[in-house]
């Protein structure tokens, strides 16, 4: 389903930061261009069977959101290369794709063009997505006049409305009130119990360990570990005490 | 996707296009009407007397001479004399020859002279008009004007006189006032045929080529950006459709603006030019309304395709979407606006009394070209903003300048000859001129601006391209 081929990712940092033409100039003609390297990935090399759950751990900064980007094609690898079978949805941030100035009902159909959804598609689930995000009436008003949590819970309801080949979550979300939080958690585990592939990134080793079947621990950008996910989450806990 | 069902569009709108050009452009498309400039006037030549020879030397810039066109006065007299015009070749064969009946003409104006006999092949020849006089004596005679510098636009420019008039034999300091028409066959139009048959085999085979890498299962540029299309075209009506809904949102006139805009900017500028500054440009208020609607119409889309990139980081970082979409949505939706503000402008031809012809079908033409330009622009901006904050403010002096540069409320004419060619580089100058023809003359332009009018919008639009396309993949990297 996924196949992430010995994977590097360098970002170059000048040293110090160029913003300017004029800057730039300045120093390429110095010769004082000079950049950091910094490699966020570092020849990592698995490979995700369709419909296993994979998860992701490691400490802040380890590269796991990153390894998301780099799958979902936001950011291409500098070594290696990622095939990928099948359609993604990134939940890596919701609603990012959202206009405060239209409507909610613009919304929903800008968002999910966003997300790849055929307009077909979105016209067949409209309804079902206004349900799920309890808006009601407030679906035909401007977004700038949501609170936010009424724009997550949109959000999280269009990028849920499709049933992935491929789930990519950052973190488990859970969003609203109470209530809707229990509705949102139960709507994540239907999606990834139902045949999806699931790529999971979580700070939480006993999250991992509870939805997983494989991890990967990943420190300052390198493949730490790869194994059973009651084994990687041992290991990596040992390794954080 | 059907990519049968698709080259068989191709092939068919080829065709039907190729047809309905022909016949739409009619006029104007195989043979033109040139006329020569004249010079200003700037002093008089003695009485025409029946032993009177005025030789003027000119190079003929058409083919077949239709009018002979002179400024003389007749001193306030009814003269009641013959003038006998001739135009003769290199080799002193007779080219045209025409006789003008002197009385009754008005006085210090122009005299047209229909020339009927004239022979044709004639386009870039030396070519020497003879004036005589058939009764001409002291005090009841005309006289021409003679000078040495034209009019452009405000200002008088002086022009090298290589070929001066002659009286009798001697040279006086300046060229007579003359202003020859005539037709002008353009030889690229005998090719049309030709040209497009070569074209439909070059298609066929390109059809041929992609059926078959389809068949194989092979990939290729033209395949793959037939998938993207219809892939993605569902989010790109949705961020046109968002563009154009946030444009005008909160604004009490909405979309009226896009009628109002360019109307509103050629009514200051028709106030500033003709008043301020004096104008001889035929039909002012549609000329200039195409050259702002047209102008706008590249600065909207440069414009907002130049922070296409830089601001939607949000989805760039966070959603893979192809790049391109994001300038490719802004300039579909400022060619939606441009479609609107056309409206004014066919408004403003019929308040003008602008005869309104079938040639207006061919403005498709330089709107696909501008489009096409201002999207290479475009690309090549956004990209440049990722890397270089500055580029937006820098745009922002060139693309005035660039505006002088552009003949909207001017007319090319006044730029001295000497920079014309570097003056032309200017795509919009072509595009602006195809317009302006179609609109303000009815006819079409000549086959030669048509292809210059692709060539010099295709240049930019794969030079954008190529450099969105090497850039692309570090662009998240530096938003």
């Amino acid at each position: 389903m996924i196949e992430v081929n010995h994977v590097s990712l360098c970002y170059r940092m000048s040293a110090e930061r160029v913003s300017g033409m004029k800057e730039f100039l300045v120093q390429a003609l110095q010769g004082k261009l000079q950049y950091k390297e910094f490699w966020a990935l570092q020849d990592v090399d698995f490979s995700i069977e369709k419909g296993e759950v994979l998860g992701l751990v490691g400490a802040n900064g380890a590269g796991k959101s990153t390894m998301l980007k780099v799958i979902s094609g936001i950011l291409k690898p500098t070594k290696g290369t990622v095939t990928v079978h099948g359609n993604i949805v990134p939940m890596l941030e919701l609603g990012s794709g959202f206009d405060l100035e239209l409507t909610g009902r613009e919304n929903v159909f800008l968002n999910g063009a966003i997300l790849g959804y055929s307009e077909d598609f979105l016209k067949e689930k409209y309804q079902e997505i206004v349900d799920f995000s309890e808006l009601g009436e407030f679906i035909e008003m401007p977004l700038r006049n949501y609170s936010s949590g009424m724009i997550t819970r949109l959000a999280f309801s269009i990028a849920t409305v499709v049933k992935p080949d491929i789930l990519i979550v950052d973190e488990i979300l859970s969003v609203g009130d109470a209530a809707f939080q229990k509705k949102s958690k139960n709507r994540m585990m239907e999606l990834m119990s139902g045949g999806t592939t699931v790529l999971l990134v979580s700070h939480s080793a006993e999250q991992i360990t509870e939805m997983c079947s494989r991890a990967i621990w990943l420190e300052k950008g390198t493949m730490k570990m790869i194994g059973p996910a009651a084994d990687v989450c041992r290991a990596y806990e040992e390794g954080q005490a | 996707m059907n990519v049968k069902k698709i080259c068989a569009y191709a092939v068919a709108t080829f065709l039907i296009l190729t047809v309905a050009f022909r016949l739409v452009a009619g006029e104007g498309f195989e043979s033109g009407t040139v006329t020569s400039q004249m010079v200003r006037e700037k002093a008089v030549t003695p009485e025409i007397l029946t032993n009177t020879v005025l030789e003027q030397v000119f190079v003929s810039e058409c083919d077949r001479i239709t009018e002979l066109t002179l400024l003389g006065t007749n001193y306030g007299k009814n003269v009641d004399d013959e003038l006998r015009l001739t135009v003769l070749d290199g080799d002193g064969q007779t080219v045209a020859s025409a006789g003008l009946n002197t009385a009754g003409l008005p006085d210090s104006f122009l005299w047209s002279i229909p020339v009927e006999n004239s022979t044709g092949g004639h386009r870039g020849e030396m070519l020497t008009l003879q004036v005589t006089s058939v009764a001409g004596s002291t005090g009841n005679a005309v006289s021409l004007f003679y000078g040495d510098t034209i009019s452009a636009g405000k200002y008088e420019l002086d022009i090298p006189v290589e070929h001066p008039l002659s009286v009798d034999g001697d040279a006086v300091t300046g060229q007579l006032c003359l202003s020859v028409r005539g037709e002008s066959r353009y030889p690229l139009a005998r090719y049309y045929w030709h040209t497009m048959a070569a074209l439909l085999v070059l298609l066929l085979l390109f059809c041929w080529w992609m059926i078959d890498s389809d068949r194989r299962g092979r990939s290729n540029l033209i395949l793959r950006l037939l998938s993207a299309a219809t892939r993605y075209r569902f989010l790109l009506k949705q961020l046109v459709q968002r563009d154009f809904k946030t444009k005008y949102k909160r604004s009490i006139l909405g979309v009226l603006w896009s009628f109002m805009n360019p109307l509103l900017t050629m009514m200051v500028m028709y106030i500033v030019f003709s008043t301020l500054f004096k104008s001889n440009i035929v039909n002012f208020p549609v000329y200039l309304l195409t050259g702002i609607v047209c102008w706008n119409f590249f600065s909207e889309v440069t414009g907002s395709c130049l922070t296409s990139i830089t601001g939607n980081t949000a989805l760039i970082t966070k959603v893979y979407v192809p790049k391109y979409m994001y300038p490719l949505s802004r300039a579909i939706s400022s060619t939606v606006n441009l479609g609107l503000s056309l409206i004014p402008l066919v408004i403003v031809m019929l308040l003008t009394g602008t005869r309104l012809t079938v040639r207006i079908l061919l403005l498709p033409f330089p709107i696909l070209c501008l489009f096409l330009f201002s999207f290479g622009m475009g690309l090549l901006l956004a990209s440049m903003m990722v890397f270089f904050r500055d580029t937006q403010f820098l745009w922002g002096v060139i693309s005035m300048l660039w505006m002088y540069l552009t003949p909207i409320f001017y007319d090319a004419e006044i730029i001295p000859a000497q920079y014309m060619t570097l003056y032309k580089m200017n795509p919009l100058y072509h595009i602006i001129r195809i317009m302006r023809i179609l609109l303000i003359n009815g006819v079409s332009p000549e086959p030669k601006a048509y292809l210059l009018c692709a060539a010099v919008s295709l240049i930019p639009l794969f030079l954008g391209a190529l450099v969105f396309k090497k850039a692309q993949d570090r662009f998240v990297l530096y938003l």
